[in-house]
């Protein structure tokens, strides 16, 4: 938080000086720079005295006594003494030259906030004077905050206050419905901006308002990134029961995206994508988010290349230790086994197998694993990686919805490498390391899947091509933008509340009951390569 | 500038208007007496955590919540909304956010018995305290058709207190972040610790609304301080609270602050000595109207 950075030696003569006539270090001043401000003391008082950062960070001390180094010819002591006064004068003369350069930048600053309302008051005020110019309170608190920075580290305070009402946007049209509301495009009546306007929806709940609507406001006030949508502000209806979220608009979601163009990404194009999206998540797993619904229709993208996720209808606060979780997370396809198998502890790793699904998406423009149902689902993902063992994937057995399991007694001969890599026949156009990237994070095992700060780090975004520069992304016709948006075959996310099913995998290797009917088999030993 | 990823560790506060303009005074509520409800419904909610077992962070969230909702012309006023509607709401709320969700049941429960003139042990509701022999259950149990309005009535105030905060529930505490900094002063002292996380759950009564005008790091600082202080450990030498980015003057306002806690409580205690602190609106008004009449009696 906080990095020690000496700032002394700036002028070359003078240290020369310093060393040779004191070198006894307590002397030196030095600086820490806290984040936003600096607080400067001498070391050797240890008492801390605050000053501006600009200013006079180094005032050469009189020395009285000489040291050994000294000098004993007076004459060389009294050139070096003469250049000292020189030097001396001209530091003080610069410092002065650098305080009126601030005072004057600080005045300008204060008339152009201030208007003719003169000097501005630097304390915080703490009494309302009724004639004050109502902008006047917040003017003082900037004022405060500019102040106060140069010292001491400011912590972001914001305010409080009642939500406004949904009369103050104008409805242009609609976008679309999703698991947990509908969304439509908007402007805001006062500025003239286009937001996005998401209606809750609130289902009268036995235990008042959802959980998941609070989790959503929650994590979106909180995850302030540039690859997070933006939650302006919630506003109400009229009715107790209507809330909105005001969101920045974007033109697109990835998923539309895909649907309309007629060939798929670039890899660089990939790699940028998929960069934001992993970086987002990185910083939502920093602050201890799970989004728990990664899927390319969540993330929306604007014509500037920018991508940021959305819909965090499914996301929640988790900890160390994890709380127990519902498992009836995660839309279908991109749901991870162990929650497949049932598993009541999980963690940031099943959104790192999402994201391996996108990735899949991203190269082919189709969904990479479309179950019709959980059984389904699971049959799809061990026809990709081949059936679970004892050896990829320690523990499984135990998972809930494990002992229906029945999986093929020839079990694939495990392959060098932990996780094993993916066939190389499902992404015939993918690198080497991207090929090492998508099966880390389609790993069956949780514990082998990278976690999102991995990722950022793995070749296969350093290795040619390199990712496109977002301003050369191109751009698209927005669907968002005008007309109403055709509704996605994706499935939708679970429904909260729902009880988690008891699941029968009996079918899954055997091509019996539940299981899938179109496809031969559920497949792996017709896997290529 | 302060980066946001320190949005978790700080607070949104109280702006100067919300602090000496409230809807109750606006609804001619006498500051003291809204001072009184206040501090009260803030131990009812104390107490009602206790007893749901929540844990105090949750609880001490709780507080915050309850004590933002009536600040501001634009907040609650305690002649529409009861303190113990809202005390309810806004623990169940905090509990529902947090790892330990509670039923509206369990909160209804818990808060018919605390106010049950005959079983409370809450000084200001039953000012002879707990009784002695138990009482008869009928006396603090909620009836199904009760717990039916009043939990209406809880899911309703739930969707206020929302409304009224702009749907921020963010609060960030002190209380660990005092555990922090006490390690990075090397104070290894289990009292220090304990002394200094009794300040920080007083802070929560204070009159003085400490938590909602200052910042956690500020609020750890002080009773770091304090609590240093009355344990007689040494701390470092030099103003080391500026390392915790606090300044002289914000730690002396907040050490007074939370000095003057205890004396406030005892003021209290001896001030509604013969009566109870009004908890709903009757209540409220009844004790409106009692001091118009010893005006004008006098």
């Amino acid at each position: 938080m906080c990095t020690t950075k000496r700032e002394g030696y700036r002028d070359k003569e003078t240290k020369i000086i310093f060393q040779k006539r004191d070198p006894r270090p307590e002397d030196v001043q030095c600086t820490i720079q806290i984040q936003g401000g600096a607080l400067d003391f001498k070391s050797n008082s240890a008492s801390a005295e605050t000053s501006f950062p600009n200013l006079s960070l180094f005032n050469i001390p009189s020395r009285k006594m000489s040291s050994r180094w000294a000098n004993d010819d007076p004459e060389t002591e009294a050139i070096i003494a003469q250049q000292r006064r020189e030097k001396e004068l001209k530091k003080r003369a610069k410092a002065e030259k650098q305080r009126l350069e601030e005072a004057n930048k600080a005045q300008a600053r204060d008339a152009k906030a201030n208007g003719e309302l003169g000097p501005p008051t630097k304390r915080r005020r703490l009494s309302n004077d009724p004639d004050a110019h109502p902008d006047d309170a917040k003017v003082v608190k900037i004022e405060k905050e500019e102040k106060r920075q140069s010292t001491l580290l400011r912590f972001p305070g914001g305010e409080w206050g009642p939500c406004r009402h949904v009369d103050n946007f104008e409805r242009l049209n609609h976008i679309e419905e999703g698991t947990y509301g509908w969304v439509s495009r908007a402007k805001d009546i006062s500025t003239g901006e286009i937001v996005a306007l998401k209606k809750l929806k609130l289902d009268n709940s036995p235990d008042g308002f959802p959980v998941t609507g609070l989790r959503e406001v929650q994590t979106l006030l909180e995850a302030r990134h540039q690859n997070v949508v933006y939650l302006r502000e919630v506003v109400m209806g009229n009715k107790m029961d209507d809330v909105f979220l005001v969101m920045d608009f974007h033109e697109h979601d990835l998923k539309a995206l895909l649907d309309e163009m007629r060939e798929p990404f670039l890899p660089s194009e990939i790699k940028t994508v998929l960069l934001q999206v992993v970086g987002g998540l990185e910083f939502l797993h920093s602050q201890w988010i799970m989004h728990r619904d990664l899927k390319t229709s969540n993330l929306l993208m604007n014509n500037r290349g920018e991508l940021k996720i959305a819909d965090f209808g499914m996301a929640r606060y988790f900890g160390d230790p994890p709380p127990k979780l519902t498992q009836l997370v995660v839309t279908l396809w991109y749901r991870a086994p162990e929650l497949l198998l049932g598993a009541d502890k999980y963690g940031t790793e099943i959104d790192m197998w999402s994201i391996g699904c996108i990735f899949g998406e991203l190269l082919t423009k189709e969904p990479l694993l479309q179950g019709k149902n959980e059984v389904d689902q699971v049959s799809k993902i061990f026809a990709l990686t081949g059936p679970p063992n004892s050896e990829t994937w320690p523990g499984f057995r135990s998972l809930p919805n494990a002992k229906s399991l029945r999986l093929p007694s020839t079990s694939a001969p495990s392959s060098a490498g932990n996780p094993p890599l993916l066939p190389r026949s499902r992404f015939p156009y993918l690198t080497n390391a991207g090929l090492s990237l998508m099966s880390g994070l389609l790993a069956l095992n949780p514990a082998s899947r990278p976690t999102a700060r991995q990722c950022l780090d793995h070749k296969y975004f350093k290795e040619d091509p390199r990712p496109k520069p977002r301003e050369m992304f191109p751009t698209f016709p927005s669907k968002a933008g005008m007309e109403k948006r055709r509704r996605h075959h994706t499935p939708e996310a679970p429904k909260r509340g729902q009880e988690a099913p008891e699941l029968d995998f009996a079918g899954v290797f055997g091509g019996a009951p539940g299981g899938d009917t179109g496809e031969a088999g559920a497949g792996f030993s017709l896997r290529l390569g | 500038m302060a980066p946001d990823g320190l949005k978790h560790l700080s607070n949104v506060l109280a702006t100067p208007d919300q602090l000496s303009n409230s809807s109750s005074s606006i609804d001619n509520i006498p500051s003291d007496l809204e001072t009184s409800i206040r501090c009260a419904g803030a131990q009812l909610t104390q107490a009602a955590g206790v007893l749901l077992h929540l844990s105090q962070d949750t609880i001490a969230q709780a507080i915050v919540i309850f004590t933002r909702f009536w600040l501001g012309a634009d907040g609650g006023s305690l002649r529409i909304y009861s303190v113990k509607d809202v005390s309810a709401a806004a623990l169940y709320l905090t509990a529902k956010l947090s790892f330990q969700p509670t039923s509206p049941r369990s909160v209804l429960n818990v808060y018919t018995f605390l106010l049950s003139q005959d079983a409370s042990p809450l000084w200001f509701v039953r000012q002879s305290g707990a009784p002695e022999t138990p009482p008869s259950p009928e006396t603090y149990i909620l009836s199904e058709g009760g717990y039916q309005s009043a939990r209406l009535v809880l899911l309703r105030t739930e969707t206020i207190i929302l409304r009224t905060l702009g749907f921020d529930t963010h609060v960030a505490l002190p209380h660990t972040i005092a555990l922090t900094y006490l390690q990075t002063l090397g104070v290894t002292k289990p009292a220090v610790a304990q002394r200094v996380i009794q300040h920080l759950n007083a802070a929560l009564l204070s009159p003085q609304l400490l938590y909602v005008t200052h910042q956690p790091n500020a609020l750890a600082v002080a009773a770091i301080y304090l609590a240093s202080r009355e344990e007689e450990v040494k701390l470092v030498d030099g103003e080391w609270w500026e390392v915790f980015d606090v300044d002289r003057e914000e730690l002396g306002f907040l050490v007074v602050g939370m000095k003057s806690t205890e004396g406030f409580m005892r003021a209290e205690v001896s001030r509604w000595k013969n009566r109870a602190i009004p908890m709903v609106l009757d209540e409220v008004d009844a004790e409106i109207e009692r001091r118009r009449m010893m005006e004008e009696g006098e």
